[in-house]
């Protein structure tokens, strides 16, 4: 049974921006000095603000911590909309509002099973932190890339299998896997002495894939899921997920908020038959749909 | 920021409202602090807190029985402020009163319960067990009536915004209240608000808060539908304080004694507020992007501070 350690306490304070530099086509790695020393877990994240003190954005953003030493604090994104455009017109000196480390983080390293870490695009800095913080020989880390310049082989060491869905832009002198990380994932659990646990972190896809390999070798599993959120901090209930319950009532599941109950949940507490349901309104009598 | 020369109060002294003495005048409003435990590990530097001379913690709207909430996605972020549609999602009163308001009182977070029900008569039976529970506890301050959340579509209309109701709701909780401050929250989505807080006052609410979130709509344009599920949303955030002034305008103008609530994010925006004559205000969405907003604004407007 996974006993879940103490959360580190939180801070809210700003960070001097010590680095913002592309570490391949589409990833980006912030680094930040922050104004005070804090702790995290692997699995935890931070809401971070690009224009402190400015009302130019309503929400901050959540980014999963890729690493924390004293008060220096990294993390990896993606250009995607408003809030990350803006992170990368961040410049060296500039400062970051930052709130963290929030959420519940991955199960700590408790024995001697392997594990499986499975991360794809900006999913990597949660498994990446876990391995850097509790891995040993015999765990197995795989990467996902859309292409070979998707992906930041920089921080990909010799323990890191990759996979690209287009093998365009692979270095002459690193391999990746033509497919999906959760095939490679299975192909590199192939013949290794189980149970252990499978850690993934990535779009829901991925997390899907990971719960059903997870499921055909018999391993525990726990996913970091990407929610979109609005406070970060569990106030606002705009990031929920379906969770199981097993109540004395007829429920069957319940709303969990994605920033303090999770963003990693146990793959078999999500309920999958409600998560991520497309949830899009009928169009009205004034769309364009219902016009002739 | 530096104040204006006709501002001497200090927001972190006790004030009068009602049978209470308020510890401050600098709140959290409801559904944006959650029940007010969410952040009590987070510090700041030079050692603040979120709690930092907040006057009462508003807790999150909570309900008779538990509610689940709307689907996903419930919020959309705007230019100029965030659109919700919640659903008041909440534990429920059974749990509410068993783990979190002793914890809030553990914790000596000065609270405000925000309690919302479908009938008039079901403010009366909470307010009773709520008192039942709580009435050795300090903290506990008072009750805000959620009488505006347009979220909840049951029984098809927004009951709050009829004067002869909200009087009733009102009428209904305030005799189990003998020692706490009670509050009325009032739509802002009437023409005139006046009536109801009037309604509300000569029911007997020591003060009504206002405003709640306007209704709004947001489309996605790539799909050319409504952003949320439910279509309409509660529109929150700085776009919507010029519209809370002018309601609590129109309030304290009719002589109600009013808590100013609507896009508070500066010490200037409460300022605002305060030069119309409310009592306290309660800070909101600001609180989405940092908790430590209300404890800021209370320490802008603290004379020790400034």
């Amino acid at each position: 049974m996974h006993h879940e350690p103490q959360r580190p306490a939180g801070v809210c304070c700003t960070g001097r921006v010590t680095a913002n530099a592309a570490v391949s086509t589409g990833l980006i790695r912030l680094d930040l000095e922050l104004e005070m020393p804090a702790e995290f877990l692997p699995g935890q994240f931070a809401m971070l603000n690009p224009q402190p003190g400015s009302a130019a954005f309503v929400f901050n953003r959540p980014f999963s911590i890729y690493g924390i030493d004293g008060q220096a604090v990294s993390f990896l994104y993606r250009i995607v909309g408003r809030g990350t455009a803006a992170m990368g017109e961040l410049v060296g000196e500039d400062r970051v509002g930052f709130m963290g480390p929030l959420g519940r983080p991955f199960p700590v390293r408790e024995d001697d099973r392997p594990a499986l870490l499975l991360g794809g695009g900006v999913g990597l800095p949660p498994v990446a932190a876990w391995l850097e913080r509790w891995g040993r020989d015999g765990d197995l880390a795989c990467f996902g890339a859309r292409d070979g310049g998707d992906a930041p082989w920089q921080l990909l060491d010799a323990r890191w299998g990759v996979s690209v869905d287009e093998v365009a832009g692979v270095p002459e002198n690193r391999t990746a896997f033509h497919g999906r990380v959760t095939a490679l994932g299975a192909d590199r659990v192939a013949g290794v002495k189980g149970p252990g646990l499978v850690l993934a972190c990535g779009p829901v896809p991925l997390l899907k894939a990971a719960r059903d390999l997870a499921r055909d070798i018999a391993w525990e599993c726990w996913l970091s899921l990407e929610e979109h959120m609005g406070c970060g901090y569990g106030v606002c209930k705009g990031c929920v997920v379906p969770v199981r319950v097993d109540g004395p009532d007829d429920r069957t599941w319940r709303n969990a908020t994605c920033c303090d109950e999770g963003p990693v949940f146990a793959a078999a507490d999500i309920a999958w038959e409600r998560y991520a349901l497309p949830s899009v309104p009928e169009p009205g009598p004034g769309t364009m749909e219902a016009k002739p | 920021m530096t104040p204006p020369a006709w501002w001497r109060t200090d927001p972190t002294e006790p004030f009068v409202l009602g049978p209470r003495v308020m510890p401050g005048r600098i709140w959290t409003a409801s559904g944006c602090f959650g029940y007010g435990l969410s952040a009590h590990d987070v510090t700041a530097p030079g050692g603040r807190t979120p709690y930092t001379g907040l006057g009462a913690v508003v807790t999150k709207t909570v309900t008779p029985t538990p509610r689940g909430g709307n689907p996903m996605p419930r919020l959309a972020e705007l230019p100029t402020g965030a659109l919700n549609s919640i659903g008041l999602e909440n534990v429920g009163l059974d749990a509410f009163l068993a783990d979190t308001l002793p914890e809030l009182e553990r914790r000596g977070v000065p609270t405000v319960v925000s309690l919302a029900a479908t009938q008039p008569q079901e403010f009366g039976s909470m307010c009773q067990r709520l008192a039942a529970v709580a009435a050795g506890f300090d903290h506990w301050h008072g009750v805000e009536l959620n009488l505006s959340c347009p979220n909840v579509a049951e029984g098809g209309h927004d009951f709050g915004s009829d004067p002869v109701t909200v009087a009733a709701c009102v009428a209904a909780a305030r005799p189990h209240l003998p020692d706490r401050a009670l509050l009325a929250k009032i739509t802002p989505n009437v023409a005139r608000i006046a009536p109801l807080a009037l309604a509300a006052q000569e029911a007997g609410v020591d003060a009504v808060s206002a405003i709640n979130t306007v209704v709004g709509l947001e489309v996605d344009l790539t799909t050319g539908r409504p952003v949320l599920p439910r279509r309409f949303g509660g529109y929150s955030g700085p776009g919507i304080l010029p519209i809370a002034l002018a309601k609590v305008d129109e309030l304290v103008s009719s002589g109600v004694t009013t808590v100013g609530v609507g896009g508070i994010s500066t010490g200037d925006d409460a300022l605002r507020f305060f030069a119309l004559g409310v009592v306290s205000v309660q800070v909101g969405t600001a609180l989405m992007r940092d908790p430590m907003a209300a404890a800021g604004i209370a320490a802008e407007l603290t004379p020790a501070v400034r």
